[in-house]
């Protein structure tokens, strides 16, 4: 048993009342016991119905609320760790490799072949981006990299990769030089150059546009807006007559503007936020309304960007955040029960 | 071990509200992570008085200067320190059982025979899935059931024998109703463990032609191996056929699978480099599946072609000689339309009418 599973448990059992019974008989399983007490089979088969309210006067007015996310658009930065373990699987790889079979790729005595000839005697090994080392021979062991090296790097990785389509082998030998000297143009063999790959950091990072949606490309972002109130939450409304889905593409609309191609994933909702009421209030139905819950319904943006002009809201403002800069904007109790439902990533 | 101090754990757990506050005092030499380690320290401190982390590391010069390779040749200036030939470890090469004397290390172990390096990358399909699809495929096929709610139990899924035939007692279960039937896989309600993700890729190749002329199969080996990065394996036909050519025991067709990072890696490389670029492909045909998770569909030669590691030598290959494949897409889902979900997520269309 882990320590998650220990510290819950005694969570539960100090909880006393306040958790429901489900849970706690969950939680306090003893497997032990379980194996041998044996349940009487008809209870656990059973299909129980849910039951109806205790008090039908009581009740929540329900809101739908909307989550409009925009997806990681690259891939995450690696940790030290990770692109290290890369780095030294792919150098063990080149020790227990075959050798690469040279004229399967390159025809003997062309061009081509002498240039993968005078670009293996300068890193020794097929691979491009692993930096100078030899898989094969009495010194193969020597696989670790020396403090403040870099070949585990990705930019540094990517800068090789480039070097080598571009690069013939030549440019710093004795023979290039020579050639220089004489004049000889004639010969140079020139590659093509290779487009560079857009940086990971945008624009709109080092401003810290939070309006951009080109901002924080490795994560995901979330539309939060700022209410009549002051307060900034995920866009909401009341549901009427309709489903939570459809209501989920009209607070898009009304909120948003129709400048947004929006995508509403699925028909149920992934989280709920609940407010009570310090006081109940009577409804016109005469019901004893103790609160609002509000089912927040999940989207992603494909495209646009969010127009707060003439939305119904009396919106004031909005942004897009990662999760963690949504901690800093919300109400401490809104966090709390929204948090579980946003990506870490 | 755990399981055995449970009950002891979680009555002292329950009671710790009421024990005297004197035990608060006594040292417990039970640690739990979460707990302070100021006592615990100091103990071990007296225990042991250095420790490796309270050692300076080596200068930045130093650390300038250290040369592993001219160390190593020092070292072996002259003589060698050790005798090469008997100490050099290598492990067995057949496994003789348990109580040999000479096992073979894991093959985990880079020393042992069997080991794999990998993984080498993460791949960005797999980051994808994890940080995107995986979450929309759970709120898209989520069922809500009410607290306490536990689904009817299916007892026997299989028919009994009704009769008073003697010869029906022990005999197995009736097998489903219809021809060639077999039980359908169960799907459990979904959540957020059991959420389909791909488990395998196969790409599998028939050359029928390889029975005159075993250049064919050559020639697909290595442009299967070559397009899916794993060392192909070859397979006999199982019977005479007359209408297909094959006749029983000769080589056909090549096979690889792959898994993990390879699946991930061909599986983007297909979606993103080779199939944007067949003209007028129309899509995985809605009638793929096979009821239990797993995708196929299929290329022709000319679209096997398209893939980078064919084109960067496509005149390596004899001409005429490249094949098609089929390409199986295995995932973890219980049922077509979850598993045709998912693979819509990743990015492959569907056309046709859709076997559900």
């Amino acid at each position: 048993m882990n320590v998650g599973q220990q510290t819950t448990r005694r969570l539960a059992s100090r909880a006393g009342r306040s958790i429901c019974r489900s849970c706690k008989d969950t939680l306090s399983r003893n497997y032990a016991s379980a194996a041998a007490a044996v349940q009487p089979e008809d209870q656990s088969s059973q299909h129980i119905p849910p039951v109806a309210q205790a008090s039908p006067q009581a009740s929540y007015s329900v809101n739908a609320g909307v989550v409009v996310s925009r997806p990681p658009q690259i891939t995450r930065d690696l940790h030290p760790l990770e692109s290290a373990f890369f780095l030294y699987q792919r150098r063990l790889n080149e020790r227990t490799a075959l050798p690469f079979t040279r004229y399967f790729y390159y025809k003997a005595r062309t061009p081509a072949d002498l240039e993968w000839k005078r670009k293996m005697r300068q890193r020794l090994t097929p691979a491009r981006d692993i930096g100078r080392y030899k898989g094969y021979g009495d010194e193969a062991w020597n696989d670790e990299l020396l403090v403040g090296a870099e070949e585990s790097e990705m930019q540094h990785q990517v800068e090789r990769l480039i070097a080598d389509a571009e690069q013939t082998g030549l440019e710093d030998s004795a023979e290039a030089a020579l050639n220089e000297a004489k004049g000889g143009a004639g010969k140079k063999v020139e590659h093509e150059l290779i487009e560079r790959p857009m940086s990971r950091i945008t624009e709109a990072d080092e401003k810290n546009d939070v309006k951009s949606l080109s901002r924080l490309l490795q994560r995901t972002l979330y539309l939060l807006v700022k209410n009549k109130e002051g307060q900034w939450v995920f866009p909401h409304d009341n549901l009427g007559k309709e489903t939570l889905h459809a209501a989920a593409g009209r607070i898009i609309n009304d909120a948003g503007g129709v400048n947004m191609n929006t995508w509403v994933v699925g028909n149920v909702p992934i989280g709920h936020y609940q407010h009570d009421y310090l006081q109940s209030i009577k409804t016109a139905s005469g019901l004893n309304e103790l609160g609002l819950k509000t089912f927040f319904m999940k989207a992603r943006i494909m495209a646009g960007q969010a127009n707060l002009n003439d939305n119904k809201f009396g919106l004031t403002d909005f942004k897009w955040l990662a999760k963690e800069e949504i901690q800093k904007e919300v109400r401490k109790k809104y966090w709390l029960q929204v948090k579980n439902m946003l990506a870490e990533r | 071990m755990a399981l055995r101090e449970l009950p002891l754990r979680s009555a002292s757990a329950l009671c710790r509200d009421t024990r005297p506050a004197i035990y608060a005092l006594r040292p417990s030499t039970r640690r739990n992570a979460s707990t302070t380690t100021t006592t615990t320290t100091a103990a071990l401190s007296e225990v042991e008085d250095t420790s490796s982390f309270s050692i300076a590391p080596p200068s930045a010069d130093q650390a300038q200067a250290f040369d592993p390779i001219a160390r190593s040749r020092l070292r072996r200036r002259g003589t060698r320190e050790l005798p090469a030939s008997r100490y050099q470890y290598r492990p067995p090469k057949y496994y003789r059982g348990p109580l040999h004397p000479h096992q073979p290390p894991p093959a985990a172990n880079p020393a042992s025979r069997e080991f794999q390096p990998g993984p080498f990358s993460l791949p960005r399909l797999e980051q994808t899935y994890q940080s995107t699809i995986a979450a929309d495929v759970l709120a898209l096929t989520y069922q809500h059931f009410p607290p306490n709610f536990r689904a009817a139990k299916v007892e026997n899924r299989l028919r009994e024998w009704q009769g008073a035939s003697p010869y029906f007692k022990n005999r197995p279960l009736r097998p489903p109703r219809g021809r060639g039937e077999v039980l359908r896989l169960l799907t459990p309600p979904r959540t957020f463990r059991n959420v389909p993700k791909l488990t395998k890729v196969t790409v599998h190749s028939m050359v029928p032609e390889a029975q005159e002329n075993s250049a064919n199969l050559h020639v697909a080996g290595m442009v299967v191996q070559a397009i899916s990065n794993v060392r192909a394996k070859t397979h006999k036909a199982r019977h005479n056929v007359v209408n297909w050519g094959l006749r029983e025991g000769r080589y056909v067709s090549v096979t690889t699978s792959m898994e993990r990072e390879d699946a991930y890696h061909f599986l983007a490389k297909l979606i993103d480099v080779v199939l944007p670029r067949i003209k007028e492909w129309k899509g995985v045909p809605g009638s793929s599946g096979d009821g239990s998770g797993n995708m196929s569909f299929g290329l022709t030669p000319d679209q096997v072609a398209l893939f980078p590691e064919i084109e960067v030598n496509y005149d390596a290959y004899p001409p005429r000689m490249i094949p098609g494949c089929h390409i199986t897409v295995h995932t973890d889902a219980t049922n077509n339309k979850d598993a045709r979900l998912l693979l819509q997520a990743i990015g492959l269309p569907f056309y046709g009418k859709l076997n559900d």
